[in-house]
């Protein structure tokens, strides 16, 4: 039944959105326009690579690897942070009340949602790495594929966790949709997608470490570019892995919460 | 006829900006300042911490002027809220007008379309005038400086780059409008003018392909003044930027106006005014 409907919900949001002009938008136009204009933003300090420290080690990352992927990243994350507003899609069509009538399992809802994101972004992001690293020459150096694999996986189940907890706002209040708007730029700045995590104020650093972004943007550019194994980049992964179980919980929690105080205060509908 | 369109300019003005105030949201006003905060922060950052220290190239220091890089991104982020204006606002004003079910009587009053357009961008360009100011203070905190202040040319960039969005904001009200697109082609304009218009990086040094896209817009030649008038930035032919924002200006009004006249032909003759 759980599998059933994570694909009924996969499917449905497959035909509604692939190709859209919302899809185009939020996988191809943002993350190209956010990264070129991360890109730029490096450009007049003339530099080809951006030094990453971690974990004793100096990795030399290309530019636009830097800043270009790093952004695909982003916008994968905040595809699946999207995939976790798929109850406030439902609120604006008005066919919450029917979804939340049915027998089916809330968490495997939004789990559709976000395979159906994913999905939808991952062909294109692969297809624009490949373009990159044949036209444009990014310097890719991958060493470990089983790390990079790993890597992205986790980061995915993490972030996933992540938005499904956050659907607990749309739900419970009209501001959840605001309120998941304000945590992009913040979330950007703070995972060490603009730059480097070691150059991030120190005060600011215990903010970063909660966000499952931090630690899949380590993993993937060092895997990605820097050429680091699964043992170089094990810290990452566990705290990916133990975010993805952690979130994972806490959101079946949560919108089972969020669900009950919106039947009891009647705010199923009234948006 | 012209002082009729000018009652409607002032009327629309008014309407939207009592609409504005009166339901003044903090979280909205919030949210704007996010980007332009985000940028000055990582700015401030690559420039003190990441790159402190080494060695940039020469062109750098004539391409930001005298008051530092902070003072460079700072003015450019400060006009990029005209950019919301325009595609925000007076690009998804019929969209709103159909969604409300108040797009019939509109086109129904014997107004000029265009007139009531500009009452529309002049409530726009007014509340953004605040946000203007909030990013200029916002700017202080990462330490902006105002080397010099040429008011005229300050006044002018302003007012011509605003023209020249406006224009652009009509095109977009005519694709919304079509296209029944509520944030996408708003959001896209919006990318375009923040990525190729020199906000964080000087237009020269972007790559050949990026500076063709920034020439055909606005607010490139419109920053590019706004900077010359506050910090005193390079070697800025001023002349060449205002003929420039004055063409495109004049551009872009002509093809909006046509494109507003076009799209309510069209819907008249289809009957598509409330059809949503």
């Amino acid at each position: 039944m759980f599998t059933r409907v994570v694909l009924a919900e996969a499917v449905k949001s497959l035909k509604v959105y692939f190709f859209s002009s919302r899809t185009l938008f939020w996988t191809l136009a943002l993350p190209l326009g956010n990264g070129l204009y991360l890109y730029f933003l490096y450009l007049p300090f003339a530099a080809k690579t951006v030094d990453l420290y971690f974990n004793a080690g100096n990795y030399k990352i290309d530019l636009v690897g830097f800043t270009i992927v790093g952004q695909l990243l982003y916008s994968f994350f905040t595809m699946m942070l999207l995939a976790g507003a798929s109850f406030d899609q439902e609120r604006w069509q008005g066919t919450l009340e029917s979804v939340l009538l049915s027998p089916a399992n809330r968490v495997a809802i939004l789990l559709g949602g976000a395979l159906a994101n994913a999905v939808n972004y991952l062909w294109m992001l692969i297809a624009l790495v490949l373009s990159w690293i044949a036209f444009i020459h990014v310097n890719v150096m991958v060493t470990d594929f089983l790390a990079l694999f790993v890597s992205l996986v986790l980061s995915y189940l993490a972030m996933v966790a992540l938005g499904m907890c956050l659907e607990t706002a749309e739900i419970y209040s009209r501001r959840g949709g605001i309120l998941t708007g304000w945590l992009q730029e913040p979330v950007m700045f703070l995972s060490g997608q603009v730059f480097p995590l070691q150059s991030m104020p120190a005060f600011l650093l215990p903010l970063s470490y909660l966000l499952p972004l931090t630690f899949g943007l380590m993993a993937v550019r060092l895997t990605l570019f820097g050429g680091a194994s699964m043992y170089d980049v094990a810290i990452p992964l566990a705290v990916l892995a133990s975010m993805a179980v952690i979130f994972f919980l806490l959101s079946r929690l949560l919108v089972s919460y969020a669900e009950r105080r919106a039947k009891v205060k009647a705010t199923l509908t009234q948006f | 006829m012209v002082g009729h369109s000018l009652r409607v300019i002032a009327s629309t003005t008014r309407v939207n900006l009592i609409m504005t105030w009166r339901f003044f949201s903090w979280t909205g006003f919030g949210l704007r300042f996010f980007t332009p905060v985000m940028t000055l922060g990582s700015a401030w950052v690559l420039y003190n911490v990441v790159y402190a220290g080494s060695k940039l190239p020469p062109q750098f220091g004539t391409a930001i002027g005298s008051s530092g890089y902070v003072s460079f991104i700072t003015v450019g982020n400060a006009f990029y809220v005209f950019v919301f204006a325009a595609a925000f606002v007076v690009g998804r004003v019929m969209f709103w007008e159909r969604a409300t079910g108040t797009i019939e009587a509109t086109f129904m009053t014997p107004m000029s379309r265009l007139a009531y357009m500009s009452g529309i961008m002049v409530a726009a360009a007014t509340n953004a005038l605040v946000d203007f100011t909030a990013v200029f203070l916002l700017g202080i905190a990462f330490g902006f400086q105002v080397a010099l202040f040429n008011a005229p040319l300050f006044f002018t960039s302003l007012v011509l780059t605003a023209v020249g969005l406006f224009g652009i904001g009509l095109i977009t009200n005519a694709v919304t409008l079509t296209f029944r697109d509520r944030t996408t082609t708003a959001n896209s304009l919006m990318i375009l003018f923040m990525v190729f218009c020199g906000l964080v990086c000087p237009v020269e040094f972007m790559p050949s392909w990026a500076q063709m896209i920034s020439k055909v817009l606005p607010l490139t030649y419109g920053v590019s003044l706004m900077r010359s008038s506050l910090i005193g930035t390079g070697t800025v032919d001023v002349t060449y930027n205002i003929l420039a924002l004055v063409v495109l200006g004049a551009f872009y009004v002509a093809v909006g106006a046509l494109t507003l006249r076009l799209i309510e032909r069209n819907l008249r003759k289809k009957a598509l005014f409330s059809v949503f």
